[in-house]
């Protein structure tokens, strides 16, 4: 008998396009063969806003979501459209502790143009997808790949990110599939 | 480079260890995190790191002192220096320190992901300098000899040459000097290398089983011969016989060696029938032969026999420069051998090596890296882990209680002018039994 499989919950957090959670949802039983569930959006994270350098910081969201339970599902991502940041780096579009619960990533700096709407953009669509898959697959302990046609290889600009295919490598892909069994 | 590097993040924000940490642990890196460079140095005692990205403000020890020591003590670990405080003068201080990158905190990801590659890629060429150098090393090293100080080159350029010819060899030098060695190197170089090569320790052998050994015997020639047996001579068959301590054999079998050597032919213990032979001898000593012919237990004749050509190998203590690059050579097997990963020899400690005598010679040395490794809790070989040797460096003689007695009493008899009722009182003895003392230890002959 096949064991269900892995149920992903794609969480709003903040003020989101509706879009958004709905591409990133699509792409993960797409390309992952998981079952995802949208989850009731969360408010913003205010708490977490650093007033010094007007970023969000990703600790305390962290901290927040992981006590939370929601039961129905085996990992969470969240999806925020706020500058995101980690106490050393300058930025980051997405974040997740390797073999995790939780993962986030933020539209914010997707977008062509900092004025773009997300509804505009196709491109800022597919990078926030191609983040999700990446962080996703954090949770399910892949690190990052050397090979740089696959989703898993570390892209640190959006330039980086545009050049990687929404794809994984064969050894990734092999990965996930029994990761995710 | 297909391995995995191991990362250590050193600072004391726990908060910039543990971003740092979980973005490491993402790429596949081994890490570890410390919040000082005391944590640090322990922990790189401990296992070996690649890269270590050091803050420089930390209480205690900063992060340029750290560097200064990790550099110093682990030359290949790359460290990368990450600071809040950033200023073009500590970014020159720390890059002349040796800091392979400085990364101004808070970085892009990006720019932490090139920092990465670029020591990758350092790396890299550093094994292939390592490679290379490995490649040039085995110039130094002749068939498991090593050396690189002049005395040793010269070595290495006269066995392929006393290889070439069919002349006994004489090597001299101090026990533990690595003359079986050489013999191994000249008997491989030569067109005897496919013959056998036999090594007899002549010191270790009763004359009369040596006999045997080398001659063999028939069945029945003396009690316990229950088989017919071919010696050494025999056997070694086209090869090459390598007698150790031929100082140590007896002048009846120097006799007996010598008739071989003019004759090359030999006569089985309990038989008649000469059998030829064929083996070219190389023998060993670390007796001076002269000497021995000064006091009549060594034949003349049989030494220059023997001595056709003679290779000193120098005592350890004479070729001190030979000493890390051996030290690294043990260092290498006893920790493949021991799967200890012991991989340093602290710069005080060899100083330490380079300064010990080494009467054992390179046998000595080579014991004491074997038990230093075995006995190492740390990667790392300190002063303390050769502890044993400065125990068996030969000190002044111990004085016996009569010395000291004898010394004693001079040192009253001077704090008294040489007054004998005064020097008894303090002494605590009579006057007759102080005269009797410096009588029998002729003291009087000190008296300034």
């Amino acid at each position: 008998m096949r064991k269900d499989r892995q149920r992903i919950g794609v969480i709003p957090i903040g003020d989101i396009p509706d879009i958004a959670p709905k591409v990133i949802a699509a792409h993960i039983s797409g390309y992952l063969d998981l079952q995802t569930t949208l989850l009731g959006s969360m408010k913003n994270p205010s708490y977490a806003l650093d007033r010094q350098r007007l970023q969000y910081n990703v600790g305390p969201i962290f901290q927040h979501l992981e006590s939370r339970l929601f039961t129905s599902v085996d990992k969470v991502i969240g999806i925020l459209d706020v500058d995101l940041f980690v106490p050393v780096f300058t930025h980051v579009f997405g974040e997740a502790r390797q073999g995790g619960r939780v993962a986030l990533i933020s539209i914010f700096r997707l977008r062509e143009n900092p004025m773009d709407t997300i509804n505009d953009s196709a491109v800022a669509l597919e990078r926030a997808a191609k983040v999700a898959l990446h962080e996703l697959c954090h949770l399910y302990d892949l690190t990052h790949c050397e090979n740089r046609q696959c989703l898993m290889h570390f892209s640190g600009s959006l330039s980086d990110l545009d050049q990687i295919p929404l794809s994984f490598c064969r050894y990734c892909s092999q990965y996930i599939r029994e990761a995710t069994k | 480079m297909d391995e995995k590097m191991s990362v250590m993040v050193v600072d004391d924000e726990k908060i910039v260890r543990e971003s740092l940490f979980f973005w490491f642990e993402k790429a596949g890196y081994t890490v570890d995190t410390a919040s000082s460079g005391f944590e640090a140095l322990k922990k790189i005692e401990a296992y070996p790191f690649d890269i270590m990205f050091v803050d420089i403000k930390m209480p205690g020890m900063d992060g340029i002192q750290l560097l200064g020591k990790i550099k110093t003590e682990y030359p290949d670990t790359a460290v990368v220096i990450i600071t809040a405080y950033g200023s073009i003068e500590s970014a020159i201080n720390a890059m002349k320190a040796g800091a392979s990158d400085y990364l101004l905190k808070p970085f892009k990801p990006k720019y932490l992901s090139l920092v990465m590659e670029k020591i990758l890629q350092q790396k890299k060429l550093t094994s292939e300098y390592n490679y290379l150098k490995g490649r040039l090393e085995k110039i130094s090293r002749f068939d498991n000899i090593i050396g690189q100080s002049s005395p040793m080159m010269e070595i290495f350029e006269l066995i392929p040459e006393i290889a070439a010819s069919d002349a006994s060899v004489l090597l001299t030098g101090e026990t533990g000097t690595g003359k079986e060695l050489v013999a191994k190197a000249i008997h491989a170089k030569s067109t005897r290398s496919q013959y056998p090569f036999i090594a007899i320790n002549c010191g270790s052998i009763p004359d009369t089983l040596l006999e045997s050994e080398l001659f063999g015997h028939r069945k029945g020639a003396f009690t316990g011969a229950i088989h017919t047996r071919k010696g050494f001579l025999e056997v070694v068959a086209g090869g090459t016989l390598f007698l150790d301590e031929i100082g140590e054999i007896s002048p009846k079998m120097q006799i007996d060696l010598l008739r071989v050597l003019e004759e090359k032919t030999i006569t089985r213990i309990g038989s008649s029938e000469p059998i030829n032979i064929n083996f070219r001898l190389v023998s060993a000593t670390r007796k001076n032969l002269e000497k021995a012919i000064s006091s009549n237990t060594f034949r003349e004749d049989f030494y220059y026999r023997v001595n056709v050509i003679h290779l000193h190998i120098p005592p350890l203590r004479d070729r001190k420069t030979d000493i890390p690059l051996l030290v690294e050579h043990f260092l290498k097997k006893y920790s493949q051998e021991t799967a200890k990963h012991v991989d340093h020899v602290s710069k005080n400690t060899l100083t330490q090596l380079k300064r010990y005598p080494w009467p054992g010679n390179v046998r000595e040395l080579e014991n004491a890296i074997e038990r230093a490794v075995v006995l190492s809790k740390s990667r790392t070989l300190r002063s303390g882990d050769f502890s044993f040797l400065s125990t068996s460096i030969p000190r002044k003689k111990t004085p016996s209680l009569r010395e000291v007695g004898q010394a004693y009493i001079l040192e009253v008899l001077e704090m008294c002018d040489w007054n004998i009722t005064h020097a008894a009182k303090i002494l605590g003895i009579n006057r007759v039994t102080l005269h009797k003392k410096i009588d029998r230890s002729g003291l009087r002959t000190l008296k300034k």
